[in-house]
């Protein structure tokens, strides 16, 4: 299985999410994780999208039929190398009377995460990475129950020196791939 | 979510200019779209629109159908003989899913259709008001695209929008869905219809890319033994001429898909047959023979391939096609070039060498001989005690010159219509291909009849599929256009029959129909016809048909248990052909 990362850049209209899901749904891949924003030139969205499939020829359909739809003006799929990546990690920590109290100093600089809530016997901590930098910290704070943990999904730019939306809309647009 | 639409900001209006209502809004831009023909059915969600349309009727044609399946077909039949999207115009709910095979049937035939829908008040939206789906949720994955109107300003710049996404490109249904309130209120600034000339987001190619174009003419220059597959993408791109000039230039052989037939005359020597699971026989096999295929407007169906990694593997394939999607989808292209036939063929054919492979074309020749021997003369030899299905359309090939369009339904029949008849002008066949839709024929008939009342429109329809639309009779009578239809009847849903027979060891399962009195029910219509049960009297029979200037229905008692062949077998190879 190989990760692939989808930018997908759309026109900013109802509905759009759900043309685009059911692409997926359609061949029967699943979504590891999926965020939308508008991006830096108004009315263009960004979906960045998450798949793992052990076909690179699937997901090259899969990118020529999302460009299909009338909305989207460009698609892109990119292997883990192509792009820079992170994901926002919040973990809801307890932290009753008693118990083992939590190493900061550690979670800070071995782990590059941020208490960013005090609650009276809980600690909300962010935790910025890859998917994989989120795990091992995962790991790590596992034995200071657990009591919320939540992923924003990927964000992705391309490794490439030029601006992808500076494409937009008028060069012709080829697939990464 | 905002949207980046085509919609300009408000203006300000002067007290003395007249506004007009959503209802009236859409008249205007259909009349300003140069529609001249809606197929509809009103209901409660869509009277605004009905009582505008009450105002309009000497600019757009309306007709009334009688079920709103009957509507998608007409003019999915009047788009392929014109051209120009049909339109449908329905109410909400059942109106609206009513419509849904249509569109389906639409999407995957590539066939131009705006279909404006109905919709409860957007007050009422997602309360499950009176006769209120969600439609835009139903024919987003069966539409090229679609869009909920909730207000009258938005009205004009949708309908451009919906028809140039509907004709551009590849072509494809459309569906706008229409609140209530937004077809009562008045707009709030002067109507104004511009037509839709180029969309940021959505921006086909039509013209190819030279460096496409030159590598695949020298593929093509390089071939021992090419070979060129036609599909419908030439009719939509009104090509023909342009593929005869390359075909006749190159010598290359020339076989159509289902929908690619009459995409190239019928009687040119260098015509091979067609493609297919019941295609011919020559050139099905040569896909196995040829160094170069050509694949030409056409998207490399499994009912072409069959096994799609046993088809021709030894070929090197060039691949002309307007929509890039298709483009490695189920064949991997050696040569893609992505563009409109039409350009594509312009630009391609400067750049081949004249050539006539004669001794290639002659390998075809062989398996015509097989084929006529094994299938063809016995199709037509009077050896049964009934008519069979070939007799019919060889007949009425003969006494229409192949100049007839023939509009098919599914099944046996629809096999025979393309197998057994000579096409010689271009949109002669219209048919429901990807999606075998049963009951296409009779309302498509109908709309290609309506699109080019001078044309000889001829239904071809089996018993089973008949009595799935056999309403629209109402529809043609009430119009009084000269549509004829030819029943078929075997008194059996008669592929599935031939499956059960020769894949399910003849265990019958429910496909024998016990059929009512199909010239009882059209009189009932007052559609005038008759039953045609003798070989003797065929000819008198479509004569009779072919002559009555008023609509007509032939049923013509076939052979129970007739097969179709030639047939490559499901999830095999093409070279698995079977005669018989």
């Amino acid at each position: 299985m190989t990760t692939y990362t989808i930018c997908i850049f759309t026109e900013n209209t109802i509905g759009l999410l759900n043309r685009i899901t059911i692409i997926f749904t359609r061949r029967r891949i699943n979504i590891e994780s999926l965020t939308v924003s508008e991006t830096e030139r108004k009315g263009v969205s960004r979906f960045t999208i998450v798949i793992k499939h052990e076909s690179r020829e699937t997901v090259e359909k899969l990118v020529r039929q999302i460009r299909k739809i009338v909305e989207v003006l460009a698609v892109f799929g990119y292997l883990n190398e192509d792009v820079v990546y992170n994901e926002i990690a919040l973990f809801k920590i307890e932290t009753p009377l008693g118990a083992k109290p939590l190493d900061i100093e550690t979670i800070n600089n071995q782990y590059k995460a941020w208490v960013v809530y005090w609650g009276l016997d809980y600690v909300v901590i962010e935790k910025t990475g890859t998917e994989e930098e989120i795990f091992t910290f995962f790991e790590y704070i596992k034995p200071h129950s657990i009591l919320e943990f939540v992923r924003s999904g990927r964000v992705a730019v391309g490794k490439t020196e030029k601006g992808l939306v500076e494409y937009l809309p008028e060069t012709e647009w080829e697939y990464y791939l | 979510m905002e949207t980046v639409s085509v919609v300009p900001e408000k203006e300000t209006i002067t007290e003395e200019v007249k506004l007009i209502t959503g209802s009236e809004a859409l008249m205007r831009s259909l009349v300003a779209e140069g529609v001249e023909t809606i197929f509809g059915y009103p209901g409660g969600a869509i009277m605004p629109v009905y009582d505008a349309l009450y105002d309009f009727q000497d600019r757009l044609h309306h007709i009334l159908v009688r079920h709103e399946q009957g509507a998608a077909h007409a003019a999915e039949g009047y788009a392929r003989i014109t051209g120009r999207a049909g339109v449908c115009l329905v109410t909400s709910g059942p109106g609206a899913t009513n419509l849904v095979t249509g569109i389906a049937d639409a999407l995957i035939d590539s066939t131009p259709m705006v279909c404006l829908i109905g919709q409860v008040g957007k007050n009422l939206l997602g309360t499950d008001a009176f006769q209120e789906t969600d439609v835009i949720g139903v024919t987003m994955p069966i539409s090229k695209w679609n869009y909920q109107v909730t207000n009258a300003d938005e009205i004009p710049d949708i309908v451009s929008k919906a028809f140039y996404i509907a004709q551009s490109g590849r072509p494809g249904p459309v569906v706008i869905d229409i609140t209530k309130n937004a077809q009562q209120e008045l707009m709030t600034r002067p109507f104004q219809y511009q037509r839709c000339q180029t969309l940021v987001s959505y921006r086909p190619r039509l013209i190819p890319k030279q460096e496409q174009v030159e590598k695949a003419a020298e593929l093509i220059n390089s071939a021992k033994k090419p070979y060129m597959l036609v599909g419908h993408g030439v009719l939509i791109a009104k090509a023909e001429k342009e593929l005869l000039t390359f075909a006749e230039k190159t010598g290359i052989p020339v076989a159509t898909t289902l929908l690619g037939q009459s995409a190239f005359p019928a009687d040119h020597p260098l015509y091979a047959g067609w493609l297919g699971m019941h295609g011919n026989y020559g050139p099905n096999v040569m896909t196995s023979e040829c160094d170069v295929l050509i694949g030409i407007g056409m998207r490399f169906d499994d009912r072409v391939t069959g096994n799609a990694s046993l088809f021709a593997p030894q070929a090197k394939v060039v691949h002309i096609e307007i929509d890039p999607s298709e483009i490695d989808k189920i064949i991997k292209a050696h040569a893609p070039v992505i563009g409109d036939a039409k350009e594509v063929l312009d630009r391609l054919t400067p750049l081949v060498h004249p050539n006539d492979h004669t001794v290639w074309r002659n390998e075809f020749r062989k398996y015509d001989a097989i084929e006529d021997e094994k299938v063809k003369r016995p199709a037509l030899a009077p050896t049964t005690e009934k008519i069979k299905m070939p007799e019919v359309i060889d007949l009425l090939s003969k006494k229409t010159n192949g100049e007839a369009v023939l509009v098919a339904d599914v099944g046996q029949h629809q096999m025979i219509a393309s197998a057994f008849y000579q096409y010689k002008r271009p949109n002669s066949l219209i048919t429901s291909g990807g999606l075998g839709t049963m009951g296409f024929a009779l309302p498509a008939a109908f709309g290609a009849k309506v699109g080019d009342p001078s044309r000889e429109v001829i239904a071809i329809i089996g018993d089973g599929c008949f009595q799935m639309t056999i309403q629209e009779l109402g529809t043609i009578a009430q119009s009084k256009l000269p549509v004829k239809a030819i029943i078929l009847n075997n008194n059996y849903l008669g592929m599935v029959r031939q499956w059960q027979q020769l894949f399910f060891e003849r265990r019958y399962s429910f496909v024998e129909l016990q059929n009512p009195d199909f010239i009882t029910i059209a009189r009932g219509f007052g559609i005038d016809g008759h039953t045609c049960n003798h070989r003797e009297d065929l000819s008198a029979s479509l004569d009779t048909l072919l002559n009555s200037d008023k609509p007509y229905l032939l049923e013509v008692i076939v052979e129970k248990e007739e097969n179709v062949f030639p047939m490559v077998p499901a999830g095999t190879s093409v070279a698995s052909i079977r005669l018989e």
